[in-house]
């Protein structure tokens, strides 16, 4: 893998070698050996605490790793020249609830030097999109849990990025509103953008490409989820999840 | 260094002040707040001091001197005189006592006599004992204390000159070089304006940070294209701002409300103001990483400011300040703003004059912001 920043459309947008990361006695995430395709929806999906937010965390740049290396777009984490084109949607709502809806998402998107115009065209369609429209003027305190949600889930894609991070986008967003999540994702995918994407509702996960079983942070299982489900002979992709840790303590 | 990135965080963080309207209105509000509260307190000439006199003189040949000293006395607004005559009348001292008055003078019953004895003593070159006058002071509060002296001692030495055409034997002359007119307003009008920038700013910063640590929007502007610098940059730009305000609305009120005088170049004491104010945000950007939380975040406020006001200078001179503690005093940026601010409205120096103050608080910023940038850099 060389490093350098320019694209080369056969380069994938994930890669790791052995990556891992201790907090004190802590092992967050092991040994983790990523290769994700462009074009690609990926989940990293297990129960909370087996290491799937540090991952993301890594990979945006926010932590360094203990051990072993990544690559974003071809180029090396923390990736600095790729930033435009990497979006990331952290855990935690992570919006100014002091701003409106429309002064967070034309913050980010003057973060990533959107032109004035293009930029609300942006936020339009991505007001539209997280169905916020008529609340662009409203502070974003006075939002509900998972309106907020879906503002961070807009600041994350202002930029229309190549590859995004979502870090569980579907925590504590109501079961219509999830669906309507998915489908958006689904759209980006169609649309040629690699969505990485992590979620402890494990069945959920079945609309990806492919998913990576996170348990105690080590991957104990990668594929595409109905190849996991069969093959465990299970009916749900929790039900794999679970098979898959069994096989592994044995 | 993307300077549209820049002004972008800073106009974020100007926004969000725009519609927290309480904490908009207290950083309006509370430089007004302080300049007024401290110049009412301590601003202006005292004025209608309780003083009693009591008045045994028994006079001389030549009239009451005592009268004449009570005359001159009351022709002042300094002191509000309640005069009792007669021996016996009230015990002076147990009036103070009861704080019934700031002081008590009384003159002795044969206080004309030894008077008159004295100033003939002296005119023939011999000596005589004086009469007595005694003052009894209420030292609560020393200035009143001090100025009631001072009044006394410059009306003796009045009526002495006009009644019996006495100097003494060393004429002092006196003649101020600064701040003619200045009042004690005018010494710490510069004070309070240091102070007022410095606290709000740190406040605003080590609040903010430790809020956008906690929610992750920092974490999340770190990972958009914005540098360390700009997101630091941008913070010093908007914070720098409201310490302008600040310092406009406190020259405002202390030149309409309290008479006080600018000297000097505005635009220099301005100046002044944002690098500390710049200085001090980038404090409170440092110390927000060290505060796990807002209420954390607080408990910082009195280890930074107390210090500050008691040390710098603000109320009392650093000459004041114990010789142990001084060397702390020049550690504080605050001393060597207020040390500026306060030439340049009284004394009406220029750069060429206060370019270390100026020079010492630059470095100020410039080390904050460049620390606060590489704390930011670091990644756990
Ligand atoms: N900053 C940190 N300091 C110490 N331990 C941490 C820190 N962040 C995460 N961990 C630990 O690392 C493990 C993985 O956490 P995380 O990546 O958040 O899991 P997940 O996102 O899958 O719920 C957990 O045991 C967690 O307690
Ligand atoms: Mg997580």
């Amino acid at each position: 893998m060389s490093e350098g920043t320019e694209d080369g459309e056969d380069r994938p947008a994930v890669v790791t070698r052995g990556l891992g990361k201790s907090f004190g006695d802590v092992v967050a995430v092991r040994d983790l050996n990523l290769e994700i395709g462009r074009g690609v929806m990926y989940g990293l999906i297990g129960p909370n605490g087996s290491g799937k937010t540090t991952i993301i965390r890594i990979l945006s740049g926010l932590l360094s790793a203990s051990t072993g290396e990544a690559w974003l777009l071809g180029e090396r984490v923390p990736a600095r020249a790729n930033r435009p084109r990497i979006g990331y949607m952290p855990q935690e709502m992570a919006i100014y609830t002091d701003l409106t809806v429309h002064e967070n998402i034309d913050l980010f998107g003057e973060m990533y030097s959107i032109p004035a115009e293009e930029r609300a065209e942006r936020e339009d369609s991505l007001l539209a999109m997280i169905g916020l429209k008529e609340r662009r003027d409203s502070l974003v305190s006075n939002l509900s849990g998972g309106m907020k949600h879906r503002v961070s889930l807009a600041c994350a894609l202002v930029h229309d990025p190549e590859l995004v991070f979502l870090d569980e986008p579907t925590v504590g967003v109501d079961p219509e509103l999830r669906k309507g999540f998915w489908d958006y994702f689904a759209n980006l995918k169609a649309r040629g953008k690699t969505v990485v994407l992590t979620t402890h509702y494990m069945d959920e996960a079945v609309r990806c490409d492919a998913v990576g079983m996170m348990r105690l942070g080590r991957m104990i299982a990668e594929g595409a989820p109905m190849e996991l489900i069969e093959s465990t002979e299970s009916a749900t992709l929790e039900d794999a999840f679970i098979a898959k840790a069994r096989e592994e303590s044995a | 260094m993307n300077v549209r990135r820049m002004m972008g965080v800073a106009r974020k963080t100007l926004r969000s002040l725009r519609h927290d309207r309480r904490t908009a209105g207290f950083l309006v509000f509370m430089p007004l707040f302080m300049i007024a509260i401290f110049g009412y307190t301590f601003g202006g000439d005292l004025k209608d001091v309780d003083v009693v006199i009591v008045n045994l003189d028994a006079g001389g040949e030549n009239g009451s001197m005592s009268a004449m000293i009570i005359e001159e006395l009351s022709s002042g607004e300094t002191l509000r005189l309640t005069v009792l005559e007669g021996a016996g009348a009230v015990d002076g001292e147990q009036l103070v006592r009861d704080a019934d008055a700031w002081a008590a003078i009384v003159f002795a019953s044969d206080f004309t006599a030894r008077a008159d004895a004295a100033v003939d003593a002296m005119r023939a070159g011999t000596t005589a004992y004086p009469g007595v006058l005694s003052v009894y002071l209420d030292g609560t509060n020393p200035n009143i204390a001090q100025a009631v002296l001072t009044e006394i001692a410059t009306t003796m030495q009045r009526v002495l000159l006009a009644q019996y055409g006495l100097m003494p034997p060393i004429a002092v002359s006196g003649e101020m070089i600064y701040g003619e007119d200045a009042e004690f307003i005018d010494f710490f009008a510069p004070g309070v304006m240091g102070l007022a920038a410095m606290m709000v700013t740190f406040m605003l910063s080590i609040i903010s940070f430790v809020h956008e640590r906690t929610t992750g929007t920092l974490d999340r502007l770190l990972t958009t294209p914005a540098t360390e610098g700009e997101i630091v940059g941008g913070y010093a730009a908007a914070l720098g701002l409201v310490a302008l305000v600040q310092s406009v609305v406190i020259l405002v009120t202390a030149v309409l409300l309290f008479d006080v005088e600018v000297e000097g170049s505005i635009l220099l004491v301005l100046a002044t103001i944002l690098l500390l104010g710049i200085g001090s945000q980038g404090l409170g950007f440092l110390l927000s990483s060290i505060a796990k939380t807002e209420f954390q975040a607080v408990q910082f406020m009195p280890i930074i400011l107390f210090p500050s006001i008691l040390l710098a200078g603000v109320f009392w001179p650093i000459e004041a300040v114990p010789e142990l503690l001084r060397p702390v005093s020049y550690f504080i940026p605050l001393t060597y703003a207020v040390e500026a601010c306060r030439s340049v409205m009284i004394r009406g120096w220029d750069l060429g004059d206060v370019w270390p103050q100026l020079l010492v608080l630059a470095a100020f910023a410039a080390a904050m912001l460049i620390l606060s940038a590489y704390s930011l850099k670091r990644r756990r």
